[in-house]
């Protein structure tokens, strides 16, 4: 309607807008040309962050409770925001899900001890804040080596989504041109997973920085030492990444040119530890006992644990309870009249059945965004997201119970509810569910409790359920043992409630059993 | 026979050409028959004669194809309302199709009270009323799953009896049962008539059949091919077919 005049009332707010905005660009000039130098990236007043917090010094939970990030990326992370004059919001999640977080647009940068890369740079940006230097890690007492291809034929860890792998590719390459075994490799998803087959024996070093090393001094004093420190360039340098754009890369240089000129970059790699001899080998510490009965403990009760089990617990029970309410009418559909809907329904079942449980969470939570700009916006929670894809999954297992518990009961049923003139509601209700009831339950909870432990897959969209909670803790701490034993009984614990429950709501159906209905009636 | 002519409104059912097909099959075949008000009246013929078909479109559990059914002088077609055909119309099944999850109390009571909108009460007194008319009083608090197959159709008859039916459709109320429950469900049936309740019944129980039915309807694949007293069809059964059930059903 652009050729319509506008109603008077319409003029005048134009006119007061028109000076209000005026106003305010005298008044603080300042303000409009920071709105200028923003990133593209920067918006809303928020600065995104997505970084993986596995990875002391860098990124880490400090303490017990996991919203707490640490480390010199998150202190970084907080120094650009106030640079930019706006709130850091970060988000956390496993490695691998870092960069495809950042194409769906999910947070505008990630920081996270990632090294800048040649092959990175073809999908990215990448500005470097800190030097660094690869370091192959072994147990004390190994000997030290000269070259990359003295680890021929022995196993080496690295946390998978990192690009050690690759470049071990890359000696194997050397090392099979020359006719020797290749190095053999294993990749964790975690750096503390890395680190603990070192420790337990299981490969004989891991590939890692040196800035790691440092911080891990304390929890590994006197049980590894560095046995290489190959000069790769392509591992010299951590860098802030960002989605392809060369105004906000310009920006974002000058940031950290500002931020290093003035020292605080130093500053914060000061505070950290981040600085040194490469070569040194960790000498001093205390080795932790095989099992501290107090770190259980205080694991056991810790808050982190409590709120961990208590969002594994109920994304699970609000996943299923859902899917359970969306699969029974598909399942009549389903044991109904061949139709264009049944056919439908088909096909939903087998989708979400053939498809891999986390590909669906990976999906729904990295993919779907590129298609529907709507899910990469603030309301779209992990927590959304892992309620979304669970129950629909679930949902593909549930209908195939439910048909099968409706199926069982027989015709006659409804023949006879039929000829009480009971209407189909009617039936349902009070006939045919209450006998389904009773043959669906035991396959139902059996369902849940697999669903409860599938839960645990939400860590990689970054929810905070009580595996990431576990690892987490894990990475700070370095004690396996008691952390895992602490997730363990959290989970057989809810397994077994489940399981009393179930013998509970059994009891209920005596009228199946002839035996038990006697006893009961005598 | 009269069967050309209109149905008759004052009969308790009217039946003229009532047709029921299952894709290409022809299931009842220009059925024409009128039942009286309390007349008690015995379907006989060889499985897959269509017998259970067609006193399942007594009540429209198999809604028919043609032809018209009249009850009480209304027409029943897919514009009736089917509660109230129900529960005019009772009907007890071979296999008694109790609910088994539901007490020998709740079964008699869950109709009365959701379709009748009955209180629990009142329909728990009625459904007790019944038990006792069939004998089973004392097992109301049971579960069909803990009585014999002759108790669980007494609770089958009760729980039709609940609805309070002018019309009561027996299935082959007998055939599941051994020989001494058979004479327990006979003897109510028998009381049944007596009371005046319409009653049609499909069975191979030939002293129901010939002492208390007022008349025999014979079928075979899908029509009625006779109506007669029941010792009229028993020593003289006009047909050849019926001639060859019969000779059939007294060799067993």
């Amino acid at each position: 309607m652009p050729s319509r005049s506008l109603p008077a009332s319409d003029r005048i707010l134009r006119h007061i807008l028109a000076l209000a905005l005026f106003a305010l660009a005298i008044a603080v000039p300042g303000a409009r040309a920071q709105a200028e130098d923003l990133p593209g990236f920067v918006h809303d007043g928020q600065l995104t962050l997505c970084t993986n917090p596995t990875l002391p010094p860098m990124t880490f939970v400090d303490g017990s409770d996991t919203d707490a990030l640490a480390g010199m990326d998150i202190d970084l992370a907080r120094r650009l925001a106030a640079y930019w004059h706006v709130t850091l919001v970060p988000q956390t999640m496993d490695f691998e899900g870092l960069f495809p977080s950042l194409s769906a647009q999910r947070c505008g940068m990630v920081i996270s001890g990632v090294l800048r890369q040649a092959g990175r740079l073809r999908n990215y940006d990448a500005v470097p804040y800190l030097d660094s230097g690869v370091v192959v890690v072994a147990r004390v007492g190994t000997p030290k080596l000269r070259e990359m291809a003295d680890l021929s034929g022995q196993t080496v860890a690295v946390q998978s989504g990192t690009s050690y792998a690759a470049q071990i590719e890359r000696e194997n390459d050397r090392l099979r041109a020359a006719g020797r075994p290749p190095i053999l490799l294993q990749q964790y998803p975690t750096e503390d997973q890395v680190v603990q087959q070192v420790l337990i024996g299981r490969v004989h070093a891991f590939v890692s920085q040196d800035v790691e090393l440092y911080y891990r001094q304390k929890q590994l004093g006197g049980k590894v030492t560095i046995i290489l420190a190959p000069d790769y360039p392509d591992f010299h340098q951590f860098a802030v990444y960002i989605r392809k754009n060369a105004h906000d890369d310009a920006l974002l240089q000058k940031a950290i040119d500002t931020l290093t000129r003035q020292g605080e970059i130093a500053a914060m790699a000061k505070q950290w530890g981040i600085s040194g001899d490469h070569q040194s080998v960790f000498t001093e510490g205390k080795a932790p006992s095989r099992f501290d009965v107090a770190t259980f403990f205080g694991a056991l009760f810790s808050a982190a644990f409590l709120k961990g089990a208590a969002l594994t617990l109920v994304i699970a029970v609000l996943s299923h309870l859902t899917a359970i309410v969306i699969s029974i009418p598909m399942a009549m559909k389903l044991n109904g009249r061949d139709s264009i809907i049944k056919r439908l329904l088909g096909f939903y079942v087998a989708i979400f059945r053939g498809a891999p449980t986390l590909l669906q969470l990976l999906f729904i939570w990295n993919a779907l965004p590129q298609f529907f700009p709507i899910f990469r916006e603030g309301w779209f929670t992990p927590f959304l997201a892992t309620w979304l894809s669970l129950s629909i999954n679930e949902s593909a297992y549930q209908v195939e119970i439910n048909r099968a518990a409706l199926r069982a009961v027989d015709p006659g049923q409804v023949l006879a509810a039929d000829a009480l003139g009971m209407t189909t509601a009617q039936t349902y209700r009070h006939v045919i569910f209450p006998q389904a009831l009773r043959i669906a339950l035991p396959p139902t909870i059996n369902e849940f409790i697999s669903l409860l432990k599938t839960t645990s897959l939400a860590s990689v969209i970054s929810l905070q359920e009580l595996l990431a909670v576990t690892q987490i803790q894990v990475a700070r701490t370095f004690q396996f043992t008691e952390y895992y034993a602490a997730a363990l009984v959290y989970y057989l614990a809810m397994v077994f409630f489940f399981l009393f429950l179930q013998k509970r709501i059994e009891r209920r159906f005596v009228w199946a059993d002839r035996n038990k209905a006697s006893a009961d009636a005598a | 026979m009269q069967h050309s002519t209109a149905p008759d409104p004052t009969a308790r059912i009217s039946i003229r050409g009532l047709s029921k097909f299952y894709k290409d099959y022809l299931a009842l075949d220009r059925i024409d028959l009128d039942i009286r008000k309390g007349e008690k009246v015995v379907v006989l013929g060889p499985s897959g004669s269509g017998k259970s078909t067609f006193i399942r479109c007594l009540n429209r559990i198999e809604p028919h194809d043609s032809g018209v059914l009249m009850i009480d002088g209304r027409v029943i077609d897919d514009r009736t309302d089917l509660a109230a055909l129900r529960g005019a119309v009772g009907m007890v099944f071979q296999n008694y199709n109790l609910f088994p999850h539901l007490s020998v109390l709740d079964n008699c009571t869950l109709a009365p009270r959701l379709v009748r909108g009955i209180a629990k009460a009142d329909a728990e007194a009625t459904a007790r009323r019944y038990l006792s008319q069939v004998g089973i009083a004392e097992q109301a608090g049971k579960f069909p799953i803990q009585l014999s197959g002759g108790q669980q159709q007494r609770v089958a008859i009760a729980r039709a009896l609940c609805m309070s039916p002018e019309i009561i459709l027996f299935d082959e109320p007998t055939a599941a049962l051994d020989p001494e429950s058979i004479s327990g469900i006979v003897g109510i049936m028998r009381d049944l008539a007596e009371q005046g309740i319409t009653t049609i019944c499909v069975t191979h129980e030939m002293g129901f059949a010939r002492h208390i039915a007022d008349r025999i309807v014979f079928m075979d694949r899908g029509a009625v091919l006779e109506i007669a007293p029941p010792e009229e069809f028993f020593t003289a059964p006009r047909t050849d077919r019926a001639q060859a059930f019969l000779a059939q059903m007294i060799r067993h």
